[in-house]
């Protein structure tokens, strides 16, 4: 074998990491490392599905954003028919960048280099001195975008790089229960507020996926003025009641977070819960009308978050959800993408107060926000640290805890909700990936 | 617009009222800076997109990173007076440069429309790299009895995508 050193002794680490995440560690290093980077980019993001845009953020014929995989910019984009499509944003001829914006609208995208042109949906149309230049020999068929599949679940476009990948239903593995309750609270399903707040910042993205999995833990912590001023309608004390259920084999988990005199719903306005009543199963209901709090990640890099928010002391508050995607830039830096989905019937009140608790919380001014990425951005700047590679952090909570009997929904759920068991799903499958095994 | 110039009196009570009020902020002193404001406060800070020259827009009509009233921005300072305001523990040193300030009569006597060039310096911790802010502000402030007061803060940041890990301080 012509191995070099280096990838060989990265093939051991991550063996050994699959074998530690089973007894319940989980090595600092991957969180700030340039190799560990490259071969995600390599091994992972070039095979799982990745969220793209929301239907809503292309409403219209030739409505289009920008938005990657891995470090793959793409054009997302609805053609003339209303059919989404995913190209790779560069000129088949020498390479330039087709849009240079982040969203637009175009019947067709044409090169600011030699004026190769193409239809929104990436099949070449035009070629400047095509007769007098190619004399024939170029077809045009043959040089369209680079296209990159595709798929959707309620509203959510993915794009995935590997033509072998299984398809996304198969990919959600019975997710799809749990992403209704952000995805279908409200009979017309959901919409984004706006664009997504954008920022940079030194984090892995891997530390946001995890937090998002359903890390109750932090909360009472990282989060405690909520607590403290009475803004967040849990207590320290009775944080840990829920659940946590996780796809084993998938990667995707969500927790589920109950207050003890919290109201069925509590937080809805009343014609939405009626709504969710019918455009949720009865499983759904079940599980959903307990939760105040549902946080959840879609493997490998995006989040959803459900929960009340009050600006009346000791009040339910205002229930709003926000979506989030993790966009790699660098080991142990990413760009992040924050939106406010709002159920599409709701009363243009209901949508500005629910987008008002959101800023307020979890835009990038939001003050629950800003203490995540205060610890997010530390832990990063620590696990880039020498002495840190072979420090492994304990992931023990919960390790012989059995599936709740009585639980109506799919995957593997357990109590309490502050619980490790969906991060070592999370981390075992990030490592099938990178072992080349998945 | 257009009509009466503002008479360069007021112009100077203005621009010294927007120096004192940057300067409560950068000296943390958020209780006064409330006190700086009218209680039907506007705050808001739409959200820069990127967009081709000819798009109608490229401040979101829907998105905003501040999008307050003076009920959330007692919240904030609220939040910021507590022991657990990670984010800002230990707090940001800022410094706002507030220059290019223009004063147009506002659609109340008493108000005025203040435009302003802002220019906030951010530094974090033992970081060497501070955190840059350019924005653009139209403002609204109103004379009352017990003196000037900030009616509407309007700021566009200048760059859409902000490199900073978070947004913990005031604008
Ligand atoms: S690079 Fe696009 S036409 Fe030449
Ligand atoms: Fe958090």
């Amino acid at each position: 074998m012509n191995t070099k050193p280096e990838s060989q002794s990265l093939a051991a680490w991550v063996e050994e990491t699959r074998e530690g995440i089973d007894s319940g560690r989980f090595p600092a290093r991957a969180f700030n490392d340039q190799a560990v980077y490259d071969l995600e980019q390599e091994r992972l993001f070039s095979k799982t599905w990745c969220f793209l845009a929301h239907e809503s953020e292309i409403p219209h014929p030739g409505d289009y954003v920008t938005r990657y995989i891995g470090n793959n910019n793409l054009i997302v984009a609805r053609d003339e028919h209303g059919e989404i499509y995913a190209n790779l944003n560069m000129c088949r001829h020498r390479g330039n960048v087709m849009c240079k914006a982040e969203m637009g609208n175009a019947s067709h995208f044409r090169c600011s280099y030699h004026g190769w042109t193409y239809k929104n949906s990436g099949e070449l149309v035009g070629v400047p001195y095509m007769k007098e230049g190619y004399e024939g020999r170029l077809k045009r068929k043959d040089w369209g975008l680079v296209r990159v599949r595709v798929d959707s679940y309620e509203g959510l476009v993915f794009g995935c790089l590997d033509p072998e990948a299984p398809p996304l239903d198969e990919y959600l593995g019975g997710f799809q229960f749990y992403l209704d309750l952000y995805l279908k609270h409200g009979l017309g399903g959901v919409e984004v507020h706006g664009p997504p707040d954008h920022w940079i910042a030194d984090t892995d993205w891997k530390i946001c996926t995890e937090n998002f999995a359903g890390d109750g833990y932090h909360t009472p912590v990282a989060h405690q003025w909520g607590f403290h001023l009475g803004y967040f309608p849990s207590s320290g004390s009775t944080h840990s009641q829920g659940w946590a259920v996780s796809i084993p084999g998938k990667g995707h988990g969500i927790g589920l977070g109950h207050g003890p005199n919290f109201p069925p719903f509590g937080g809805f306005p009343d014609d939405l819960v009626a709504e969710m009543k019918q455009s949720l199963s009865p499983e759904q209901v079940e599980v959903f009308s307990r939760t105040r709090t549902a946080v959840g990640s879609v493997f490998p890099n995006l989040s959803f978050l459900m929960q009340p928010f009050s600006l009346e002391p000791g009040e339910i508050g205002v229930r709003f959800v926000t979506m989030r995607l993790y966009h790699p830039v660098g080991p142990g830096r990413m760009e992040m993408y924050s939106w406010c989905l709002v159920p599409k019937n709701a009363s243009q009140e209901y949508k500005k107060e629910a987008y008002r608790a959101y800023t307020l919380a979890f835009g990038q001014a939001g003050t629950f926000e800003q203490d995540d990425f205060e610890n997010w951005t530390k832990v990063t700047q620590a696990a880039g640290m020498t002495m840190v590679r072979d420090v492994d952090f304990p992931y023990i909570m919960g390790m012989d805890s059995a599936p709740d009997p009585e639980f109506p929904g799919p995957g593997h759920a357990v109590v309490p909700y502050v619980n490790d068991t969906n991060f070592r799903n999370l981390w075992s499958r990030w490592a099938d990936y990178l072992a080349g095994e998945a | 617009m257009g009509e009466q110039p503002v008479d360069r009196d007021t112009v100077s009570e203005i621009q010294e009222f927007m120096f004192r009020e940057a300067l409560a902020l950068d000296e943390r002193r958020f209780r006064d800076w409330l006190a700086m404001l009218t209680d039907d406060i506007r705050y808001e800070a739409p959200l820069r997109v990127i967009r081709e020259g000819l798009a109608v827009w490229d401040l979101s009509p829907t998105s905003r990173i501040f999008d307050d009233d003076r009920q959330t921005l007692e919240v904030r300072i609220q939040r910021l007076e507590t022991d657990f305001a990670w984010a800002e523990q230990p707090p940001s040193q800022t410094r706002h440069f507030v220059t290019n300030v223009l004063a147009d009569p506002g659609d109340n006597p008493d108000e005025y429309k203040v435009h302003s060039n802002c220019f906030i310096y951010r530094s974090r911790g033992t970081s060497p790299t501070p955190s840059l802010y350019s924005l653009s502000r139209k403002d609204v402030v109103r004379r009352t009895e017990d003196g000037w007061r900030l009616a509407r803060r309007w700021a566009a940041f200048d760059q859409a995508l902000i490199n900073a890990h978070n947004l913990s301080i005031l604008i």
